[in-house]
């Protein structure tokens, strides 16, 4: 109820607001937390990307799993319009769910081969809460599914304009690229160097950019410093709510780990199994050739047998 | 737009799923009675009722397809209940077609008005569990997804690209093999890099600011001690870096000093071994002219000295003439002094004292016993 009475009257201060221009404005605000039972490194990847996003606001682990609605009132509480929810299971798998906070759309994601900041040691840095550049990959466009999680990108990494705690200067991009069905999220420090020193080091292949620098005169060179954290996502499941609703994507390719691990388990188990039932087979096998003394087929008797033949 | 009670549903299905596929057994296992004949299909109906649920590839879809009509047979007796499950084998089959999605998006609003939203928020948590609720899983609802994009999208094209800084690359960043990492990570750096130049163009004319200053100074996302850290880490890396070159280098040096050494030594021995020679050519040349030496030079023996000077001077040119030169000239000096005596081919090969006259005669024949005691007397 009240949510519904924040909307309208953002709306309505929007509407007043935006007059002039008449659209709507980049507004958001993202809730960041956690499930309980995370590990170091999971809660080290959330403290990085707090940090990156001055939008957020971090909040307290969440203490149960199952009833993740209740974190749709706790936007409300905070004001926030997104979730990003860290859902630790087994002490060793991610999930990442990104949600649009009072109705939906949510996706949950799995994330792997993540790596924090702090053990990358990478020498890119930026200001903390400058706005990013989000770098979107083509192929975010080519799917529905796609480009429900682009725009969800793009509201959580994205910072907005008028964020209270942003820095005005851009420093850092972000890079969003879909390989092999996965998400892979990367974060560069814009570095720029006078055009002037460059120029004179580089190859007659890249004349273009010292072209345009001498024609602008302070134009500088612009290179990318790795600052961390990496990591990759694979979606698997778009809700129509808000941590609820009907599923309206679900990922078929998707292999939960827990299942690949039990299939692993499997095999391992099977290997016994499958050598006694060889056993089984080649005895049988055997018997049914006739060359086992006891059980079996007994061969018919031969009338060249010396049992025969000297009877 | 969804209202709350709604949603509040729609969650309350998304946790009941396990019931409802529980019931359906159920409602299988009495069909499987009823048919006991086909015990095999029954297996296959097991497999199609996990089927939503774990993760098959594309390839699958044909498989299924056969097995959907081979229950769909069944299903015919068995009441409305089964159709659930064809419902949800068909949302395998087919792909994203958009008519098809509209078909069961309506069937969706049509389950959904048998159930009374009332009753549900009021429901405990029991009590909810026994609701079997009508929800159809799609694979991919286009349908649903776009109007979920519409719902939150941005007005990306009206905005100025200051309010999202979202850029999107013109095509498809490519990357043949994900597990190859120089050229993965390199195709996103690209991808980044290109993105940033586009960025800057179009900030730019929308006059942000772009570059910082150098004297801004703010909190950054890396802590100066964790900057620190990186650093010591980078230096520490290039020593150790530095440290095994250094190293590698001093033991090729090694190897080879040796082979200096040695090549030093082997010279100064052959040095020696060609000093020695000469010496002894020259004691040979002069062994009968030593006694007789009327010449000065050869007395003070004037050529072993230019000899042995033609490759180095020695101590011998200061010395003067020589004691033990001469003495060593006299008596000889190195080589084995044993078997000197002793006759060897040369001496035995030595005719000068033999005579034949000598051999004949015997010389005087030794008188006999009696004749040398005569002798004697």
């Amino acid at each position: 109820m009240a949510s519904v009475y924040k909307s309208l009257s953002k709306t309505d201060g929007h509407k007043e607001e935006d007059s002039t221009n008449g659209v709507k404005k980049n507004k958001q605000r993202v809730l960041i937390l956690s499930s309980r039972g995370i590990t170091y490194r999971h809660r080290h990847l959330l403290n990085d990307i707090a940090s990156l996003l001055p939008h957020s606001r971090k909040d307290a682990k969440l203490d149960t799993k199952s009833k993740l609605y209740q974190l749709n009132e706790l936007a409300e509480l905070y004001n926030c319009n997104n979730v990003l929810f860290f859902e630790a299971r087994k002490g060793k798998d991610l999930y990442l769910w990104m949600s649009k906070a009072p109705n939906g759309p949510t996706v949950k994601m799995h994330m792997q081969n993540l790596h924090t900041m702090e053990e990358l040691h990478f020498t890119g840095n930026c200001l903390k809460g400058s706005r990013p550049i989000l770098s979107f990959d083509a192929s975010f466009d080519s799917a529905p599914h796609l480009r429900v999680l682009k725009e969800l990108f793009l509201h959580i990494f994205g910072v907005p304009k008028g964020a209270r705690k942003a820095k005005p200067f851009i420093d850092h991009v972000m890079g969003f690229t879909l390989a092999d069905g996965k998400i892979w999220i990367r974060n560069y420090q814009i570095s720029e160097t006078e055009a002037s020193a460059v120029s004179t080091s580089e190859t007659p292949g890249d004349e273009k950019p010292t072209v345009k620098a001498r024609e602008k005169g302070k134009e500088t060179e612009i290179s990318l410093v790795e600052i961390g954290p990496r990591f990759v996502l694979t979606p698997i499941v778009i809700q129509e709510g808000s941590f609820g609703g009907p599923i309206i994507y679900e990922n078929k390719e998707f292999v939960s780990p827990n299942q690949i691990r039990s299939e692993i388990r499997q095999k391992k188990a099977g290997r016994y199994n499958a050598r006694a039932e060889q056993s089984v087979e080649r005895l049988a096998k055997k018997g049914e050739l006739g060359l086992r003394t006891s059980g079996g087929r007994t061969k018919p008797r031969d009338a060249l047998d010396t049992a025969e033949l000297f009877a | 737009m969804v209202t709350k009670s709604k949603l509040k549903m729609a969650l309350a299905a998304e946790k009941q799923i396990d019931f409802k596929k529980l019931k359906l057994k159920k409602a299988q296992k009495a069909a499987r009675k009823q048919k006991a004949k086909k015990a095999g299909e029954g297996k296959e109906e097991k497999k199609v009722e996990g089927e939503w649920e774990d993760v098959d590839g594309g390839s699958d879809s044909e498989d299924e397809n056969a097995e959907v009509d081979e229950d769909e047979e069944e299903s015919e007796a068995e009441g409305p209940k089964k159709i659930d499950i064809e419902g949800i084998d068909e949302s395998d089959s087919d792909s994203s077609a958009g008519e098809n999605d509209q078909e069961q998006d309506d069937e969706d609003d049509e389950d959904e008005e048998d159930i009374p939203m009332s009753d549900l928020e009021d429901l405990d948590d029991e009590e909810k569990e026994d609701i079997i609720p009508h929800q159809r899983l799609t694979i991919n609802n286009t349908v649903a997804l776009t109007a979920a994009l519409k719902r939150i999208a941005l007005p990306i094209s009206k905005l100025p690209f200051s309010d999202h800084q979202s850029i999107t690359t013109s095509e498809k960043v490519s990357i043949p093999d994900v597990s190859d990492d120089l050229n993965r990570e390199l195709a996103f750096y690209s991808q980044s890099l290109s993105a940033v130049k586009e960025a800057r163009k179009l900030l730019k004319a929308e006059g942000v600011p772009f570059t910082r200053p150098t004297d801004y100074f703010a909190e950054m996302v890396k802590a100066d001690e964790h900057m620190a850290k990186i650093k010591a880490k980078l230096i520490s890396e290039a020593a150790s870096k530095k440290a095994s070159a250094e190293a590698r280098k001093q033991r090729d040096l090694k190897k080879f000093g040796k082979q200096v050494q040695v090549a030093k030594l082997q010279e100064r021995a052959k040095e020696t071994k060609q000093t020695m020679e000469k010496i002894k050519v020259l004691k040979r040349k002069r062994q009968g002219a030593d006694t007789d030496a009327t010449n000065e030079a050869d007395l003070f023996d004037v050529a072993v000295d230019d000899e042995i000077n033609s490759a180095k001077p020695s101590r011998k040119d200061r010395m003067g003439p020589n004691k033990r030169q001469k003495k060593d000239a006299k008596y000889g000096y190195g080589g084995k002094k044993r078997f000197a005596k002793s006759g060897d081919a040369m001496s035995s090969g030595d005719l000068r004292g033999f005579s034949a006259k000598k051999m004949k005669a015997g010389a005087k024949q030794r008188p006999g016993k009696s004749r040398r005691a005569g002798a004697k007397r």
